[in-house]
């Protein structure tokens, strides 16, 4: 079996472009295997999981407990909306508590930065980071990764441009690290207030305006606008944005080619993205989700098999 | 009680043996003899490279007493500051309550005289720091406010700002001004730049800073008075505060002794202890501060002494306070890495530039006098370990670090400190 350079998944940051094509093809295989009659591989059993989450989520939370389950893990989950230390326990004592009912896996979700990364330095057990904060989502970016990989058969030369609101995103920086690493092109493009200024710093192209960079990319990954983690306002409406930055069916069909329409759910119809869009045949959308599973299955088996 | 100090340089550019190695002899907390003689003492400090000089001062600390105890108080204070060299040092006044009033001042004044650091309390400018009415500052100078200041906090409004600036100058009084436009900065983590960007981390901007700095600046030319600007950590601030100079406007400047060590993209470990305020800049930057250091728009360098304990450290990043603390280890940080800087100058920066700042008169070594110095071994190459650390609280990146440079002693005020 080949290893994972890494014994936790803190970020994409941290990967070498041959544990992340380790990790697409081993999904690969997984894909296959969820779409058998029997969809279920025994390669986890005996192990044991907790999805530790402390920040809401649907799609990412189903969709590790269901790559967890068709490994044949056991599984606990845990949900918190607010921090723990509100409730005046630390993060470190709530995983430790739980730890200490013998699990061997986490995968966290935390609005904190940094909060996985803390977590390894403290504790034995492997880590997978589900999203921390404005930092890092890596599965969401190897799902992204998949997801292009299977449309063109590979990812290196793509351009890829990613839409919204860049500053509050870990999934744009994940993207952004995912798909450098395996050689494609990335642009971004929003209102100048949600793109962190440093940006290109990152060898990222940076444009505002809509149309020319819908122009320039082969994938547009249009990301949410996250309201809820906005506590400074850094744009007047929705409505201005939608009608500057909100992608419609008769602007696609203003360019002279087809791209492809990825999105990270869940999806603002009529906001960044109409729903003549998002339920066209341009847009991957449920690609997505399904690969999610095979992706957070390749990881967890990866870490699972990885030494101390 | 007395002490000989063998063979120790004398680095003391008021002494008339300024650069010399002589043995010193202090009975009971007095300068009774330097000379080339030979003599015994109740207590022999000897070192290879030992040197004297006159006792270090900080510019900036938190005590955090009152309020909070169980961090610092005064004991531990002066006991990390005695540690670390210095035989004087500020308070800032973001104590529990604000330091705003007189029975504050003596509170700090009262608690500290029988410790061998001298603790000098800085008061509030604005009640509770909140920027709005100033404080009775005369009436707080009369009782032994050394400076004035609203802590972590700049005066928010121009025009209160303006009216301290003038008020200030009856009793010829110094005002300290953190410089940081809080809406620029508000929600930041760390320097805003590469590594934020790489991090997902909300920014502190250099112009946050910088702001405030050139409104500040533009403030005192029309009023006049005097400024310090603690702990500036931007190159184009420096850059201001040297026109401001030039222009022969009564200003002046200090750096931490972390920024002059730390780059921001040791971030990238998230280790708490670098989260700071000011925080740790660039490379590029760091490289510029040594520079404005050499040319003297820095005046000084201080601890910025800001102990938290470990259930305000040991978090996610972004519920962990700001600060490191520092008094046990700014000599040695700045003497292992002082690049081209001589001895001398660093020791103007932590010794003579903080009191002609303050306005408190300089000790001199030369017999007869009362000592007031500070003892150490230039060249002295030492592991800094948890046990170096006097503070309550431990919140340091630097324990692990080789320095080279080690404060060994302390006398003043007729006691004595020695490092183990």
């Amino acid at each position: 079996m080949q290893h994972l350079s890494v014994k936790h998944l803190l970020g994409i940051k941290d990967l070498t472009r041959e544990d992340i094509n380790l990790i697409l093809d081993t999904a690969g295989n997984f894909k296959e295997v969820i779409n058998r009659p029997i969809k279920k591989v025994p390669s986890l059993r005996d192990i044991t999981i907790a999805n530790i989450f402390f920040e809401n989520s649907t799609r990412t939370r189903l969709s590790f407990e269901l790559a967890e389950k068709r490994l044949s893990a056991d599984v606990i989950n845990f949900s918190s909306s607010s921090s723990s230390v509100k409730k005046g326990e630390t993060l470190l004592d709530t995983v430790n508590n739980i730890l200490a009912m013998k699990v061997d896996m986490i995968v966290m979700r935390h609005s904190s930065v940094g909060s996985p990364h803390y977590l390894s330095k403290h504790i034995k057990a492997k880590i997978v980071n589900a999203g921390d904060g404005t930092h890092e989502h890596p599965t969401q970016a190897l799902l992204d990764a998949f997801t292009i990989k299977e449309k063109f058969g590979h990812v290196e030369g793509k351009k890829v441009c990613i839409f919204g609101d860049i500053l509050h995103s870990r999934v744009a920086l994940s993207n952004i690290f995912a798909l450098q690493k395996l050689g494609a092109e990335v642009m971004v493009c929003g209102p100048i207030t949600l793109l962190p200024k440093y940006i290109k710093d990152l060898n990222v192209k940076v444009e505002l305006d809509l149309k020319k960079a819908l122009e320039w990319c082969d994938v547009a990954n249009v990301l949410r606008i996250q309201l809820e983690r906005q506590t400074i306002k850094y744009f007047p409406s929705l409505r201005e944005y939608s009608l500057y930055y909100g992608i419609n069916k008769s602007l696609l069909d203003s360019l002279n080619k087809e791209i492809m329409i990825m999105h990270p759910g869940p999806i603002n119809r009529g906001v960044e993205l109409s729903s003549d869009v998002a339920d066209s045949h341009h847009s991957v959308i449920l690609n997505q989700v399904e690969n999610g599973v095979a992706v957070r299955m390749a990881v967890l088996y990866l870490l699972a098999g990885a030494t101390e | 009680m007395k002490i000989l100090l063998k063979s120790a340089e004398i680095i003391d550019k008021n002494s008339p043996y300024h650069f010399q190695k002589k043995n010193i002899i202090i009975v009971d907390g007095k300068i009774e003899k330097i000379g080339d003689f030979d003599e015994t003492a109740d207590i022999v400090l000897e070192s290879p490279d030992l040197k004297v000089s006159p006792g270090w001062f900080d510019l900036r600390a938190s005590i955090k007493d009152p309020g909070s105890e169980h961090k610092e108080d005064i004991h531990s204070a002066t006991k990390a500051a005695a540690s670390g060299g210095f035989t004087g040092m500020v308070c800032m006044p973001n104590t529990k309550p604000v330091l705003q009033t007189k029975d504050l001042v003596e509170y700090i004044s009262n608690r500290s005289a029988n410790k061998i650091t001298s603790v000098y309390p800085v008061a509030a400018v604005t009640i509770d720091n909140k920027g709005e009415e100033i404080t009775e500052m005369i009436d707080l100078h009369k009782a032994g406010a050394i400076a004035f200041s609203d802590g972590n906090k700049p005066i928010w409004h121009s025009d209160v700002l303006l009216k301290t600036l003038q008020y200030l100058q009856s009793f010829d009084g110094l005002l300290l001004v953190h410089a940081e436009d809080k809406y620029v900065s508000m929600y930041g983590q760390m320097n805003e730049g590469l590594t934020s960007t790489l991090l997902g981390l909300k920014g502190l901007p250099k112009l946050a800073e910088e702001i405030i700095v050139e409104r500040d600046l533009r403030i005192l030319r029309y009023t006049g008075g005097k400024i310090h600007f603690s702990h500036v950590s931007s190159p184009r601030s420096f850059e201001l505060i040297k026109e401001a100079k030039a222009e022969g406007l009564n200003v002046t400047c200090d750096i931490t002794a972390y920024n002059l060590a730390l780059d921001d993209t040791l971030l990238a470990s998230f280790d708490t202890n670098l989260k700071v305020n000011p925080p740790l800049r660039s490379k590029e930057d760091v490289d510029a501060f040594w520079s404005y250091l050499k040319n003297g728009i820095i005046d000084a360098i201080v601890s910025d002494h800001n102990p938290q304990d470990e259930e305000s450290k040991n978090l996610e990043f972004d519920l962990a306070e700001f600060g490191m603390i520092g008094l046990e280890s700014v000599f040695s940080i700045v003497n292992t890495i002082k690049r081209d800087i001589p001895l001398e100058t660093l020791l103007d920066k932590i010794a003579y530039a903080p009191r002609r700042i303050l306005g408190i008169s300089q000790p001199v070594i030369k017999e007869g006098e009362l000592a007031e110095i500070t003892i150490f071994d230039s060249e002295r190459e030492w592991e800094f370990t948890k046990d170096d650390i006097k503070s309550k609280s431990k919140n340091t990146p630097f324990v692990g670090w080789k320095f080279k440079g080690k404060p060994l002693a302390v006398i003043n005020k007729g006691m004595y400190f020695i490092n183990n």
